[in-house]
């Protein structure tokens, strides 16, 4: 490892959650225009974070805390391996420490409420991971690697061959960002079903680095998302703008619907774009 | 002195295994830590040496070949004795179909003359050997304790341990010749003699399911037995060598031998308990703990993996292959989906083993270096992490008098130490940077050409990862309160418990030398390109890398900083509340979660896991399981006619 790839890791490690703050503010802005209301500053999720970090310290067990840190190692440790142009499916595999980590922390305490959001919470894994799976093994086929820097050094946008891959990881996208209508573990909609799920019983500093962590995870699936216009900065740019809005009026304009649903429905379309993309792959290749 | 380790790993289990049958309760425990300890040493010693070949003439002074031809059929009659008290027609007949060809194979045909050596050890005989004596020690010996306890538990009248060790330690000479023989007929004969021990420790309670499931582990076994016998007879037939290296390296033996390896591998099918074949194996649960240890997770169903992989290279690149990536993928797919809709931590176990094994048949399958690669460590880590995860099951069943996860809430404060090791099997069973999802890694890497089989492994991983995320859960789900009393144990169940435990994360660590040291030597015999190079810690092809001791460097890094910034001197106790349920706590005791119902009735809240039965639930969906299973499988089998 040189010195430059170590500085670009720093520098990851520091700004991915500035950046995926930020994200949030101007999310909640626009969601808050879109829905007519004026809405927080767009600093408002560093100051909700820093008043957390703040405040006294409050669990159920040991377990909770421990999963918390677990969580945020795991999301830092991918989104590094990520700067460091490594393996996609192994990233993933690291991502899934957190997640599964998340579950926990959400089980190790009796509330039904937390209970119930973990179950859920496993389901919407169970949703995303195959199809994270697919678009990799997708950009293997295109590129001829999992390696990242072999990736970025493909010639054409990978867009442009995959593009019903591309809408199949914004399905992961949505999920992992907590948007509708996939919001279903621990939303703040569904308060009077589960409270807020998973993350009901934590609260103060501990919540605070689950946020912090959420943040590495969305910056990581953007990072994923912009290698598919690795050919030019603008391009990429537009992608991550344009998928990110589109995210948000999805969010304003689906309502959150069960488990049963989101499984059938994301696995059926997913699969079925997946497989359209790759006969559309060995087509051209006639 | 090879010849001499050889010959301790595998004919001193079977005299010991005698004594065994002396009632007397120190000599048993002496005979079976020494054994465990010989064979332990043994094996250890022969890694440290080359690739061999042995060609005893004699047992005993008595012609070898000859011995286990006698012995062959004295076992075979034995069977079928035990068919005639079983009065099932049906395991009389697969008998009698493996006595014709037997006979008219040692009578009839003589072939070319036999010059290959019967013995045969590589770098995979020696780590399938590492796996049985080690592993299958440890678990024989923490039998010791555990059928104590069972036996007291059971109130039986005269113990029938004497029995009970005499099969468990004949089991690991048996599978140590299984993996050191390379004359098919004595592999035959090994083959037969876990199946036969398999039906005898299954029925050991006795109890009318207990034999019920045994009958059909038997018969299931014995259909293995009748392809392997007939792939035997054919490959005698077209005069080629029962020789299993000369098989798969001598050029063009493979094309004309496509029909009795098919065989073969439907043997392996049946003993591995690949689908439409589960059933014997999640009826195998009903035996002992110990047992289902051993045949789950470091023998009998890795003889099944072992004999595939041997035979890959002489499949590579047919159309058959394809097919076996193809049924492999299935089984793990719908296996790992049946463990969902479970709750008898057994049967998640049983499922989660069977679905691991179709992983290892699909990459065999799948027949390309890295593919070959991932089965070969699976089948290492998967024995390491199952192994100490039945003795968990077994432990926390014999204290809480449950298998059912769902009974398992808390038990992190009921056995703080026993659940700790559970814990790490669980991780290590499928999060990374531990070895079984390291393989897995590998196989989804090896299999992105295979659209079908990639998309079933990416699914079934998932799965995985949901029926192992749950249970852990469970175990931690505890509210603070009075200091944990760590449990009392035997060192008989203590020690094999850590061993395990650590040798999970250990041997984890290690992947990378494991591999260049031992995996390596034998995949470079057969292929010449595409193997992954492991510098450094790091796995790299030219596809993909995974960096082990990178992400194990900062997984213990922040491991440490995890506990310590959860330890009880960095939080309060004023930190510990009970949890959030909307004020509906006993004001009294508020760790007591719950509500007053309408007649002012205390009510417990209860959750449990989603298991989907109505979608998902095994009498739902076996039957579709199999169907379509059987129907790759006879695709399979009418190809390589």
């Amino acid at each position: 490892m040189d010195i430059k790839s170590i500085i670009f890791v720093i520098l990851a490690l520091i700004f991915a959650p500035v950046a995926g703050g930020f994200l949030a503010g101007i999310d909640r802005r626009l969601t808050a225009w879109c829905q007519g209301r004026f809405g927080p500053p767009i600093l408002q999720p560093f100051y909700d974070v820093f008043k957390l970090l703040g405040k006294d310290r409050q669990v159920v067990n040991t377990w909770q805390i421990f999963c918390a840190h677990i969580y945020l190692i795991s999301s830092m440790l991918s989104l590094a391996l990520f700067a460091m142009q490594s393996d996609l499916l192994m990233i993933f595999f690291v991502m899934t420490i957190g997640a599964v980590f998340m579950v926990i922390g959400a089980l190790s305490t009796p509330s039904p409420y937390s209970q119930i959001g973990a179950q859920r919470e496993l389901i919407q894994m169970l949703t995303y991971e195959p199809l994270l799976v697919i678009v990799f093994v997708g950009i293997y086929f295109v590129t001829g690697s999992f390696k990242i820097s072999d990736i970025v050094a493909y010639d054409r946008p990978i867009f442009l061959i995959l593009p019903l891959l591309y809408l199949v990881l914004t399905f992961a996208l949505t999920i992992k960002l907590r948007k509708s209508p996939f919001d279903i573990s621990a939303c703040h909609h569904g308060h009077q079903e589960i409270v807020r799920g998973v993350l009901t019983e934590y609260s103060g500093p501990y919540l605070a680095i689950l946020e912090i962590a959420h943040w590495y995870d969305i910056v990581l699936i953007l990072a994923i998302c912009s290698l598919f216009w690795t050919t030019s900065a603008i391009g990429m740019f537009f992608l991550l703008a344009i998928t990110y809005l589109a995210e948000i009026v999805i969010d304003n304009i689906t309502p959150r619907l069960t488990w049963k649903w989101m499984l059938t429905y994301v696995w059926a379309v997913g699969i079925t774009l997946s497989l359209f993309n790759m006969a559309l792959l060995y087509a051209k290749s006639f | 002195m090879v010849s001499q380790m050889v010959w301790v790993s595998i004919v001193l289990p079977f005299l010991a295994a005698i004594g065994c049958l002396i009632d007397s309760k120190p000599l048993r425990s002496i005979l079976v830590v020494g054994t465990g300890v010989a064979v332990s040493l043994a094996s250890l010693l022969l890694v440290q040496g080359q690739a061999f070949s042995l060609n005893p003439e004699t047992i005993f002074g008595i012609p070898a070949d000859g011995l286990i031809a006698v012995l062959d059929f004295a076992l075979l009659f034995v069977i079928l004795g035990i068919s005639y008290q079983l009065k099932n027609k049906l395991i009389a007949v697969l008998t009698v179909l493996q006595i014709i060809p037997l006979a008219f194979l040692e009578l009839f045909l003589h072939g070319a003359e036999n010059t290959a050596p019967s013995i045969y050890g590589d770098q995979l005989s020696m780590i399938m050997s590492l796996i049985i004596s080690i592993i299958g020690s440890l678990i024989c010996i923490y039998g010791l304790s555990y059928m104590e306890e069972h036996e007291h538990h059971l109130h039986v009248e005269k113990s029938r341990q004497g029995r009970f060790f005499f099969f468990m330690v004949l089991f690991l000479g048996a599978m140590n010749g299984l993996v050191f023989a390379n004359n098919l007929l004595w592999l035959y004969f090994f083959w037969e003699v876990t199946t036969l021990c398999s039906f005898m420790l299954i029925k050991h309670d006795g109890t009318d399911i207990a034999v019920a499931n045994a009958t059909r582990a038997l018969w299931m076994n014995m259909l293995g037995g009748v392809a392997f016998i007939l792939g035997l007879v054919i490959l005698r037939a077209k005069g080629l060598p029962l020789a299993l290296q000369e098989l798969i390296s001598t050029p063009g033996v493979a094309s004309l031998a496509l029909l009795p390896v098919g065989l073969l591998c439907f043997a392996g099918f049946t003993k591995s308990a690949q689908v439409p074949f589960q059933s014997w194996l999640c009826g195998a649960m009903v035996a002992p703990t110990p047992v289902s240890a051993l045949l789950h997770s470091s023998t009998m169903v890795k003889a099944g993996v072992y004999l595939v992989i041997r035979l890959a290279p002489a499949f590579a690149g047919t159309l058959f292959s394809h097919y076996v990536a193809l049924f492999g993928a299935f089984t793990f797919l719908t296996t790992a989906l049946l463990a969902i809709s479970q709750s008898n931590g057994k049967k998640i176990l049983a499922y989660s083993t069977i679905s691991n094994l179709g992983m290892i048949i699909a990459c065999a399958g799948i027949n390309t270096p890295a593919a070959m690669a991932a089965a070969i460590l699976l089948i290492v880590f998967h024995a390491i992490s199952k192994g100490l995860m039945f003795l968990c099951v077994g432990t926390i069943e014999q204290r809480i008098g449950s298998r059912d996860i769902e009974d398992m809430r808390g038990l992190i404060r009921i056995m703080p130490r026993t659940a700790m090791i559970a814990v790490i099997g669980m991780v290590t069973m499928f999060l990374p940077p531990f070895g079984a999802l390291l393989s897995k890694w590998m196989a989804v890497e090896a299999s992105a050409r295979l659209p079908l089989v990639v998309l079933m492994l990416a699914i079934g991983s998932a799965f995985t990862m949901v029926f192992w995320g749950r249970w852990l859960g469970l175990v931690m789900t505890s509210v603070m309160g009075e200091a944990q009393e760590p449990e009392e144990q035997s060192p008989l169940v203590r020690v094999p418990l850590v061993i395990l435990a650590a040798a999970a994360i250990v041997v984890s660590f290690v992947a990378p030398g494991l591999y260049s040291a031992m995996v390596l030597p034998v995949l470079e015999r057969f292929y010449s390109t595409d193997l992954y190079i492991a510098a450094q810690g790091v796995f790299i092809n030219n596809i993909g890398m995974f960096a082990v001791f990178p992400i194990f460097l900062v997984m213990v890094l922040g491991v440490a900083w995890a506990a310590r910034a959860s330890s009880g001197k960095r939080v309060h106790q004023r930190a510990y509340s009970t949890p959030y349920v909307a004020g509906l706590q006993d004001p009294a005791n508020p760790q007591r979660i719950g509500f007053k119902g309408p007649l002012g009735q205390w009510a417990n809240f209860t959750t449990s896991n989603y298991y989907m039965d109505a979608w998902i639930g095994e009498g739902r969906i076996s039957g579709w399981i199999n169907l379509i299973s059987s129907g790759i499988l006879i695709i399979l089998l009418t190809g390589v006619l």
